[in-house]
């Protein structure tokens, strides 16, 4: 039927073609039109910046601009590579966020297993609001949640563990603690939100595949592990391809909001690095650099994250 | 018999594991409550309690002593005005941009669309990052003006998708029929397609609101004049700077009535009440969306 809808439709394409053609051309001008004002800004605030990396290759400063400041060449990338603060940045920043992903990729896939379990809709529906909405509070507010609970003085979670008669822990100031405190609150902003795209492609597994399993007599945990994983592993792959890409850039505004002197030297990562130097210190041609190396290598681990998947999986993002 | 027997083997363990997800449902939407409900509680609580740290769940001795300290602060309402004007203005700019770029991108027959679609869909992936940002903020004279958070947000190329798609889902026959009624480009898209578009309009202004009122890094990294700051920058201050909510460094001697959480949970708390209020909003358009989108796939 649909098909046979569609394809009367292509003909009645054909047939009226000629004159929808010069209708439509009329419209072009006015089209463009009116798609100007946003090309306009997207030039200015994104492109205009883009080329502007060009000044990691200058001696950039304010005064002479882009077009004047002097040319050094690779000078600048020469500097990051021989200065210990950019090794101690970049290490942090790659422990940060494979700790994170060790979460992030499991998490919301175990949790929309279990929210596709609860048959019960009102239940399921209040689980679910309770779980999405940590996602729509800023960090700066989270930050603010996690200060009260772990504070010292008080704090939910330092009353509990002099309970079982632990000492008190200063988690936002401890370097021991302070990553555990990064990647738990990053889990409770966003773990929750993370289960609606993998409930959408659950929900789109054939039901026969279900219906077959229980007559052969597989259990719950079969059935989920011989049909529902493999049907969500592609899901799966380009997520985690996604966060692999963003790995250098990630976590960077959460640890802005949350991190503080006492923790720089386990919480510096590279953006927060190219924010302090680079603003505060006007040192913007060397940490434009850093930004552009930060760029290249979450680029080049998308490529060969993707090459392998496709290599071995057959998926890939492209 | 032994088929039987493997039957109710197999149930039990399907009735374990069900009663297990539940259980971790429950323990996790907890782990995402507490907080939350402490928060809240600790801004209500007395003074004494909250310092001796004697507050679990429920707030004990009521109050609202931080409340009436908090809201009398011209600082927070300075800061709330900002974050205000960045919201209204970034969303009205942010949707306007929105619709007149997916218009025109909506058509296939455009000549040069795919390449156009290839310059704001690169720009998702790439960007010149934090310096050159800040030149270009500086040269144009935008420091400190809020205007400098605005603009560069106001490009979205994600909600502008959303829109394109839905608009791609409009029979072309309510435009044919409109051109044959002699209407022009401008005068389809403010009379026709705006009112069908009602409903996608509606879900990336809230995509906008949420996002602007958010905001936290261009304002940190645009915005060093205390009078032009907003909300979060400000509730940042509160938070991990111990000021005062009217912008002294000295929370601990703010006010002997008050303890200096109780007052730094009450800036939080009086935040995020925006977000809470639209929550039921944002679920429900987001349905929407879903909705749409899989109609579409």
């Amino acid at each position: 039927m649909a098909q046979k809808v569609a394809h009367g439709s292509k003909v009645d394409n054909l047939v009226v073609k000629p004159q929808r053609r010069i209708s439509t051309r009329n419209g072009f001008r006015q089209l463009y039109f009116i798609l100007f004002p946003a090309l306009v800004m997207l030039v200015i605030f994104k492109y205009i910046p883009i080329l502007g990396i060009v000044i990691a290759f200058q001696d950039f400063n304010i005064f002479d601009g882009v077009f004047k400041s002097p040319f050094v060449g690779l000078d600048h990338f020469e500097r990051l590579f021989s200065n210990p603060d950019f090794y101690s940045v970049l290490s942090n920043t790659l422990i940060i966020n494979f700790y994170k992903l060790l979460f992030w990729v499991p998490l919301p896939v175990i949790f929309a297993l279990f929210l596709n379990e609860v048959r019960l809709l009102k239940l399921r529906s209040t689980f679910q609001t309770t779980m999405y909405l940590p996602h729509f509070l800023s960090w700066v507010i989270v930050g603010g949640i996690f200060v009260n609970i772990l504070a010292v003085n008080g704090g939910l979670i330092n009353e509990l563990i002099e309970l079982i008669g632990g000492k008190p822990i200063k988690f936002m100031y401890d370097t021991n603690w302070f990553r555990h405190v990064i990647v738990a609150s990053s889990m409770w902003k966003e773990v929750g939100w993370g289960t609606i795209v993998y409930l959408a492609a659950i929900s789109s597994v054939d039901p026969q595949l279900y219906e077959q399993a229980k007559i052969d007599g597989a259990s719950k945990i079969r059935q989920i592990w011989h049909i529902t994983i493999p049907s969500i592993t592609s899901t799966i792959v380009l997520m985690t391809l996604i966060s692999l890409g963003n790995i250098l850039s990630n976590s960077f505004e959460q640890i802005l909001v949350m991190y503080n002197p006492a923790v720089y030297e386990v919480a510096d990562v590279i953006e927060t690095y190219v924010f302090r130097t680079g603003i505060g210190q006007m040192e913007y041609s060397y940490t434009t650099a850093v930004g552009i190396f930060s760029g290249l290598v979450g680029f080049i681990l998308v490529i060969s994250a993707n090459t392998l998947c496709r290599k071995f999986l057959g998926r890939s993002l492209w | 018999m032994v088929g039987g027997k493997m039957e109710k083997n197999i149930t039990k363990v399907d009735k374990g594991f069900v009663f297990f997800s539940y259980t971790m449902l429950a323990l996790f939407s907890l782990l995402v409550a507490i907080p939350i409900i402490n928060l809240v509680s600790v801004s209500v609580s007395g003074m004494s309690h909250v310092l001796s740290g004697n507050i679990q769940i429920w707030p004990k001795d009521f109050q609202i002593e931080a409340y009436k300290y908090v809201l009398s602060s011209k600082e927070f309402f300075m800061a709330l005005n900002n974050s205000l004007y960045i919201t209204f203005f970034g969303t009205i700019l942010g949707v306007f941009l929105s619709v007149m770029a997916a218009y025109p991108l909506s058509k296939i027959h455009l000549p040069g669309r795919n390449k156009i679609m290839i310059l704001f869909v690169f720009t998702m992936m790439f960007n010149g990052g934090i310096i050159p940002q800040y030149i270009l903020m500086n040269k144009l004279g935008l420091l400190n003006n809020l205007w400098a958070v605005i603009l560069p947000l106001s490009i979205n190329v994600f909600n502008m998708l959303i829109v394109k798609n839905y608009f791609e889902s409009i029979p072309e026959d309510i435009e044919e029929a409109a051109k044959i009624d002699g209407a022009n480009q401008f005068t389809i898209l403010i009379r026709v397609m705006l009112p069908l578009a009602i409903p996608v309009i509606a879900t990336i202004s809230l995509f906008y609101v949420v996002m602007y009122w958010n905001e936290y890094f261009y304002s940190r990294l645009f915005i060093n004049e205390f009078t032009e700051i907003p909300l979060q920058v400000y509730l940042r201050m509160v938070i991990f700077e111990a000021m005062d909510p009217a912008g002294n460094f000295a929370l601990s001697n703010a006010n002997v009535k008050l303890a200096p959480q109780s007052i730094i949970n009450t800036t939080v708390v009086l935040s995020m009440l925006p977000m809470i209020i639209l929550y039921p909003f944002l679920q429900r358009f987001l349905l929407k969306g879903m909705i749409i989108g899989s109609v579409k796939g």
